[in-house]
């Protein structure tokens, strides 16, 4: 367990997604990285019904990388923690949370690892037609806890295969500073992003 | 009769309940109207009776008797005349049999004879013949009983083996083993189950008597009777052996001896079940170390035949496990026939039986849950996996567990070297004199992990220096400590480590010259323990050291090598007599002190007791 | 225990008098596995959260953590299904009720009253837990917390323990409960374990 960077990748005019995230994967088989596997993080969202006032949302998300366990985030930005048994008790709990139609969002991709790096590219498809939305690439640098201990060490090596595309540091490791980072935190960046994506298409 | 007395009759004010339904109402039986209740009274009537009663009651007045019970119905009846009527008949044919008895009795004009089994008559006697059976049933039970008791009583007090004796064996065993009653058999267990192992075999064992016939003097009346696979002895054998021979060979079993006489004073049983037990025991040890062997990947892969699992665990070293199960009883012979060559390693053995006992344990003992309403898991760390977010790697290590055949891999890999190490540096210490060599093996260690200490020091000098390492002995490599925290990494081969304590021992004694020098108040011009010039050795590099005397005017040069050994070299400045050098150009005395060449010491003509010594007396004679 | 499999508790109860309690702990002791350890104490505070609705039945759930071990261990969330139709079944020995254990982080409390649950009471219960192969035996008193969030401030609730035989394993094992009800009648004459019917206790 490390610092996460989870970032958005754009994906350049006149390439498709899967172009884009093929030149990302050159680029990093470059510098010496190996495929290891494969990864997925879903989101799914529940809304509550008509019996609770003010009406809240809560996402329940799994990762690969955290393999037996279930994160469940609600809109206060409560996260909690637990075991994979979580997803049944939410349907013990459907005439208060159903899940939202066509909201489950996912992001699959390759996964990377180059020395103490993990980096793992992903496509965000949402709904039943996995329609693809965007790229998100996730760094991370596994012997570290403490964000502000290798934060320069992840820009760098993110500088090394993203270029001028690599990012600002994202908003959960900036308040964490001197903390040390949890599995959450990972979490809740996927999450912000997937929301952002929502929202875009919500524009659209 | 019945006709005088006035009874009036009336129904119960409360009628009776028939049923309560569930909201409280309750539902009366509806009364009887009277002829309703006439019928219902006039059922009870028992006519048949009635007659073989009437036999006795032959009297109207003493019928009233009879009457007087059932005058209720009686007035009920008088409405029905057939009921007096029968009542009337029945009395008069009791009359008629009266007569014709009493007739009978005079046995003058009739004589009664049995015609047929009457009932009445027999039943009595019947009832007395089954009482009379019964009973002398019952008594032959109870005499045999007393029989029996009286016999065990008279046994007891005699003191003879027996009945008396069969018990307090079997109460004696009851203390050691664990037995149960199944039917008319006595059987036992003496599986690990109780103890926590997942082993198939059931373990039971059958107690018996042992019969008269069959009982020779000294024998115990008691017997026990083990399933036939776990007859005999059997022992797990774990050798190590190189392609020549064999190194280490390991017996393991349960019993420190696997045929041994009965203790004073121990039943023979005992000694029968505990054999017993210690093939169940080796049993599933190797079923285990097979099991595993089977789904271990390795580079090279483990050989499981019939009852023998071989690995490699060095190239050219062999481990190989072996179930030793002899269930005949002439196989004595073999342990002599074979010389125990090797040495017995007794850590060895003991960790075989500790791990076997260990998967017990944790079978039987999984981590207590907390809360308690959590579900059993494997450890504690599983329980926070989910909840701490472990990650993928962290996952799969939770899951991983080393396995008994892993561990026992291990550790003999460990003994093995270290055998090989402590059997190097021993020769090393006798092979090499100068300086002088010196380990301390540390007692304390763990069944993968032992220390050496090695001190260099060259006799006479220990204070001036001390060279001193720390050997760390792994599972395949071996890591050496310098006293300035230098950690050195090496493979297996013992070679390697005697390579390097070779190197040690060169540095050590040009840095003993160092220490020297500055006590005698030599001036050291140079000093390094990696010499660039030379001849290119043959492992690691030469240390030399140059050193000047207090005056200036003579200089050592020491260069030692492992593979060529000490080089001594003396520079003397030039003579001063010899004017010849002397010249118009150089005229200032100074340059007398100009080094001319280094002459070569015959190190082995040196005078001293040892390499430092001899320096020390080289320096004292060019001082 | 993977996300998938439902799991059904089988549960026997009963309850002895505090003055024959040490009797029933002695017989437990020599029954259960852990002999050679000895019974394993436990104190855990339970909280009970409800969340109702105006058309569906509310749904009970319980957050649950170990007072006397250290905050490592995480908190356990249960959902307890009411209990299966043939509660009346001579048949079948054990009362049987889904049942599904959820692993937490410790921010459970926040997280239920975020998803709108209402704490509806707790308790702290001490006591005893003994195994015997996979029946989990607890001998225990319930106390009453007076001052609310307080573990300190307590109040035993009756003059008794409540004895507890239950089993969680995977639905369709019917066979456990029958080894239970045997392991029952070796407690029989110091506690009496039946199938409790909870909704009758609560309808009275």
């Amino acid at each position: 367990m490390g610092v996460t960077c989870v970032s958005q990748w754009p994906v350049p005019d006149g390439k498709s997604g899967q172009q884009a995230v093929e030149m990302l994967q050159r680029r990093l088989e470059a510098t010496g990285a190996t495929k290891a596997g494969s990864f997925c993080v879903d989101c799914e969202t529940y809304m509550s019904g008509q019996s609770i006032t003010p009406s809240k949302t809560a996402h329940v998300m799994h990762s690969t990388g955290h393999p037996l366990t279930c994160f469940a985030i609600m809109d206060s930005g409560t996260c909690l923690v637990a075991d994979s048994n979580f997803d049944q008790l939410m349907t013990k709990l459907k005439g208060f949370y159903a899940p939202r139609k066509g909201a489950k969002i996912e992001v699959k991709g390759p996964r990377y690892e180059y020395v103490d790096f993990i980096v793992k590219i992903g496509t965000v498809t949402t709904g039943p037609t996995a329609s693809s939305r965007g790229i998100l690439v996730e760094v991370e640098y596994t012997p570290c806890v403490v964000p502000n201990d290798c934060w320069s060490l992840l820009t760098e090596f993110m500088g090394t295969f993203m270029g001028d595309n690599k990012p600002a540091i994202p908003q959960v490791l900036a308040s964490k500073q001197d903390g040390i980072y949890s599995p959450t935190d990972t979490i809740l960046q996927y999450l912000e992003h997937f929301n952002n994506y929502r929202k875009s298409t919500g524009n659209k | 009769m019945a006709s005088d007395v006035r009874v009036s009759v009336e129904a119960l004010q409360e009628n009776q309940v028939q049923e309560v339904s569930l909201d409280g109402q309750e539902t009366y039986v509806q009364p009887l109207s009277m002829s309703e209740n006439l019928a219902k009274l006039a059922h009870r009537i028992d006519f048949s009776q009635e007659d073989s009663d009437g036999e006795v009651q032959l009297e109207p007045g003493e019928e009233e008797e009879e009457e007087e019970e059932e005058r209720k119905k009686q007035e009920a009846h008088w409405p029905w005349e057939s009921i007096r009527d029968k009542l009337r008949t029945s009395l008069v044919e009791t009359n008629v049999l009266l007569d014709v008895l009493k007739i009978a009795k005079d046995k003058k004009y009739m004589v009664l004879d049995p015609v047929s089994q009457e009932p009445q008559p027999s039943k009595p006697v019947l009832q007395y013949v089954a009482k009379k059976e019964s009973l002398s049933g019952a008594a032959d039970i109870l005499q045999k009983g007393a029989d029996r008791l009286a016999k065990s009583q008279a046994e007891f007090s005699s003191g003879s083996r027996g009945q008396g004796d069969f018990h307090r064996e079997l109460l004696k065993l009851r203390q050691y083993w664990r037995l149960r009653r199944a039917g008319n058999n006595i059987l036992g267990d003496l599986s690990f189950k109780s103890a926590g192992s997942h082993y198939w075999h059931s373990g039971v064992f059958e107690v018996v008597k042992t019969t008269e016939e069959g009982m020779a003097p000294g024998s115990s009346p008691l017997e026990v009777r083990i399933p036939s696979d776990l007859e005999g002895n059997a022992y797990i054998q774990v050798v190590i052996e190189d392609q020549l021979e064999t190194i280490i060979a390991v017996k393991a079993a349960l019993l420190p001896n696997s045929r041994r006489e009965a203790a004073p004073g121990e039943p023979p049983w005992n000694v029968k079940l505990e054999a017993a037990q210690n093939v169940l025991f080796c049993k599933e040890l190797f079923a285990q170390l097979a099991r595993e062997a089977v789904q271990m990947k390795s580079t090279i892969p483990h050989l499981v035949v019939g009852n023998q699992i071989t690995s490699q665990i060095f190239p050219g070293v062999q481990l190989s496990i072996a179930l030793c199960h002899n269930t005949v009883e002439e196989d004595s012979k073999d342990d002599t026939t074979s010389p125990q060559r090797c040495q017995h390693n007794h850590v060895l053995e003991h960790a075989l039986h500790q791990m076997l006992r260990e998967v017990h344990r944790s079978n039987l003992n999984p981590a207590p849950p907390h809360p308690v309403t959590a579900p059993f898991s494997s450890s504690k760390k599983r329980r926070v996996a989910g909840p701490q977010g472990l990650d993928r790697k962290q996952c799969t290590q939770l899951q991983e567990t080393e396995g008994l055949l892993e561990r026992l891999e291990k550790q003999a890999k460990h003994t093995l070297l270290r055998a090989r190490i402590l059997d190097m540096i021993d020769k090393l210490a006798q092979e090499v004199n100068d300086p002088c060599l010196q380990a301390h093996v540390s007692s304390i260690g763990t069944s993968t992990e032992s220390s050496v200490r090695i001190i260099i020091t060259s006799p006479g000098y220990e204070q001036i220096c001390k060279t001193m390492l720390h050997v760390n002995i792994g599972v395949e490599d071996v890591k050496v400590v310098s006293k300035d925290g230098k950690v050195i990494t090496l493979s297996y081969d013992e070679h390697e480590l005697r390579d390097l304590l070779l190197h040690q021992a060169c540095q050590h004694q040009v840095n003993t010259v160092q220490s020297l020098s500055k006590m005698m108040g030599w001036q050291i011009l140079h000093l390094s323990n990696h010499v660039g010039t030379g001849p290119v050795e043959k492992l690691g590099n030469a240390s030399g050291i140059m050193m000047a005397s207090p005056k200036g005017d003579r200089v050592i040069s020491v260069r030692n090598s492992p593979s060529l050994g000490p080089l001594v070299s003396v520079q003397l400045t030039r003579q001063k007599g010899c004017e010849t050098w002397r010249s118009d150009v150089i005229k200032d005395t100074k340059w007398d002190q100009v080094g001319g060449s280094f002459k070569p010491v015959q190190w082995d003509k040196a005078k001293g007791r040892n390499f430092v010594n001899k320096i020390e007396l080289l320096m004292g004679c060019l001082t | 225990m993977s996300g998938g499999v439902s799991m059904q508790e089988y549960l026997l109860q009963g309850s002895v008098l505090d003055s024959s309690c040490e009797t029933l702990l002695h017989r437990l002791r020599g029954l259960s596995d852990n002999v050679d350890t000895g019974p394993e104490a436990f104190v855990d505070q339970e909280m009970v959260y409800i969340l109702r609705g105006s058309q569906t039945p509310p749904v009970m759930l319980r957050a649950r953590r170990a007072l006397d071990q250290p905050d490592s261990l995480p908190w356990q969330l249960r959902y307890v299904g009411t209990a299966e139709a043939g509660i009346g079944d001579k048949s079948r020995s054990t009362l049987v009720r889904t049942c599904i254990d959820v692993a937490t982080s410790d921010n459970v409390t926040t997280f239920l009253t975020d998803m709108g649950f209402r704490l509806d009471h707790e308790c702290v219960v001490k006591g005893y837990l003994f195994t015997k192969g996979c029946i989990k035996v607890t001998v225990s008193k319930i106390f009453r917390v007076t001052v609310p969030g307080n573990t300190e401030n307590l109040e035993p609730l009756s003059l008794s323990h409540l004895v507890e035989l239950s089993v969680v394993s995977p639905s369709g094992q019917d066979e456990v409960a029958d080894t239970m009800k045997l392991f029952a009648e070796q407690l029989k004459p110091i506690v009496q374990l039946e199938k409790v019917d909870h909704r009758r206790l609560q309808q009275v």
